[in-house]
């Protein structure tokens, strides 16, 4: 497992330097985008409720722009319900969605197929149709049934506000010879805890021209922190601390009860 | 206003658990069920992942039952003794039940046999009750006088060994009946993943013939100590029950067993069947309904490890 991790951490570091170094060599033409996430600290307390995401920086002008939000790859089993006997629908087993971001957003300034070629989305992992060929199902499954499945998967997603696309909504403005973009999103709160990366892609001529990144972490702070990691770290304390006010609540309210319902 | 879950890692507005337990909770003051077959699927229809769920309503009915079980005893109405030995035929039913479902799932079709034992329990339970009650409700009209006919069922538990007497309820059984039954129910509650209260008051009223209201009573505090240890064994082994959340239905919940208790006393028994096997058929009918209707979301949270 430890072996893995690290595996998969290097992997990740080598990635970032090389895209880095990709995106220098890129940039050579004009080293103009920018990206910065504010609100990129998102404290989850005891009265969160999703909070707002906005990107904003600078780029060429005359690009067009893909923005991309997604936590790293991770796996996710899900129950898969089938129909059995011919009309009863139950849970037939478990489906794992391995190298599947938690939560993936999806923005352009214009229709995502007429702003990039197809080759370029899927050198990208941008749209859900590379995100697919990016993710492994267990068990395995044929292509099209992969299909079905991941389409699926994105509708769950979906449901939970943790996957979304849209285009037209990145706001551009010129000035000085330069393009301004802004674009607000919504956060939800059933995304959880952890580091998010935005990635903002230039693109013209159907291909990417520059990238630039930015993070949101989302961390839980005070009660909510401390009641998770005592669930998580402490889980037998925990559960006699959850049975003791449950017993000290019903019997609390029942001599409120007798006190006020002892008149008659 | 809202409040953020820090187990089920979600938000969600305040009023709706608090709203729920006080509901769930008047249905248990009421007929000693631990309300878990109605407070699990909503807890799920609002966003909380079904282990979360589970595990946290178990909690919740901790609370609830002690508040109503408290309500009960305060006016004579719980067999301890007899509570105690369906408690402990309860215990060894739900590890023979927990062994089963591994079998179950080692073979491959564990939520088959689930969903069905699930539907064909609720239905003939809900069903009898409600022509039983229902019949008897008529008969207690034209005739006040029992008759006592014995069925055959009643001879053959007479017979058994270890016969004793249990004061509160006013009945002599062997002790191996509330044992034995105990059991049983224990080994459907662990298939099923329910409590069972909906299974356990039955068993109490017809097969061992107690009244009404010591039964709820009764019932609750075997419940009680049921959700503690199944309360225990969710947060140690499973980390999966969200304290806040527990904290918020059962606000409601001890509030609702307590008027439960009081509205109880007001009704005859009969009433109080036929209520609450109508609850269990409507129950029947929608688990029916979402099996046979297609599914809008293919996909789902995945239970356990």
């Amino acid at each position: 497992m430890r072996i893995r991790e690290f595996v998969a951490k290097t992997l990740v570091i080598t990635t970032g330097t090389i895209l880095g170094l990709l995106s220098l060599f890129q940039s050579g033409v004009s080293a103009e985008l920018t990206a910065t996430a504010n609100h990129d600290h998102i404290n989850i307390d005891f009265f969160y409720h999703g909070s707002a995401v906005s990107i904003r920086g600078t780029s060429d002008p005359a690009t067009d722009l893909v923005i991309k939000i997604t936590s790293p790859d991770g796996h996710q089993a899900l129950r898969k319900k089938g129909k059995v006997a011919g009309f009863l629908w139950m849970n037939v087993g478990t489906l794992r969605f391995e190298h599947a971001p938690a939560l993936y957003y999806l923005d352009s300034t214009r229709k995502i197929q007429d702003v990039l070629s197809r080759e370029e989305m899927l050198k990208y992992t941008i749209g859900y149709e590379a995100l697919q060929r990016h993710v492994d199902m267990e068990p395995a499954v044929d292509e099209n049934e992969k299909a079905k499945w991941f389409q699926e998967f994105v509708r769950f997603k979906e449901s939970s506000k943790l996957y979304s696309r849209s285009s037209g909504n990145i706001a551009r403005t010129e000035k000085d010879g330069k393009q301004n973009y802004y674009i607000l999103n919504e956060w939800p709160y059933q995304a959880p805890p952890g580091r998010y990366t935005v990635t903002v892609y230039a693109v013209k001529d159907k291909k990417v021209i520059e990238t630039a990144e930015a993070s949101v972490l989302v961390e839980q702070v005070g009660i909510v922190k401390s009641l998770a990691g005592m669930a998580k770290n402490n889980g037998s304390l925990y559960g006699m601390i959850s049975i003791l006010a449950a017993l000290g609540a019903g019997f609390g309210v029942g001599m409120v009860f007798r006190k006020g319902g002892g008149a008659h | 206003m809202y409040l953020y879950l820090p187990v089920a890692l979600t938000s969600i507005n305040v009023l709706i658990p608090v709203g729920l337990g006080l509901a769930v909770g008047l249905l248990s003051g009421l007929f000693g069920v631990g309300g878990g077959f109605l407070m699990t699927p909503l807890l799920i229809m609002f966003g909380i992942p079904s282990t979360v769920a589970a595990a946290t309503d178990s909690n919740q009915i901790v609370a609830a039952s002690t508040s109503g079980t408290y309500a009960h005893w305060k006016v004579g109405n719980v067999d301890f003794k007899m509570g105690l030995y369906l408690l402990i035929g309860g215990f060894i039913g739900g590890l023979l039940g927990v062994q089963a479902i591994k079998i179950l799932k080692a073979t491959g079709n564990a939520d088959f046999v689930i969903k069905m034992t699930y539907v064909l329990m609720l239905g003939i339970v809900g069903t009898y009750m409600f022509f039983e009650s229902l019949a008897s409700m008529r008969k207690k009209k034209t005739e006040e006088v029992k008759t006592s006919k014995e069925s055959s069922m009643v001879k053959f538990l007479k017979s058994l060994p270890l016969q004793t007497h249990f004061e509160k309820s006013g009945v002599t059984h062997s002790a191996l009946v509330p044992l034995i039954f105990g059991c049983f129910v224990g080994v459907l509650a662990a298939i099923m993943g329910v409590g069972g209260g909906f299974l356990m008051v039955p068993v109490m009223v017809y097969i061992l013939r107690m009244p009404m209201h010591v039964v709820v009573g009764t019932s609750l505090f075997q419940i009680l100590f049921n959700c503690i240890e199944v309360t225990f064994l969710q947060a140690y082994t499973n980390h999966s029950v969200d304290f806040i959340l527990a904290v918020l239905l059962l606000l409601g919940s001890t509030i609702g067993a307590q008027v439960g208790a009081v509205f109880g006393r007001k009704l005859k028994g009969e009433q109080l069947k036929v209520i609450l096997a109508v609850i269990v058929l409507l129950v029947t009918v929608k688990i029916i309904f979402e099996l046979t209707l297609s599914p809008s979301l293919l996909l789902a949270q995945g239970g356990g490890h």
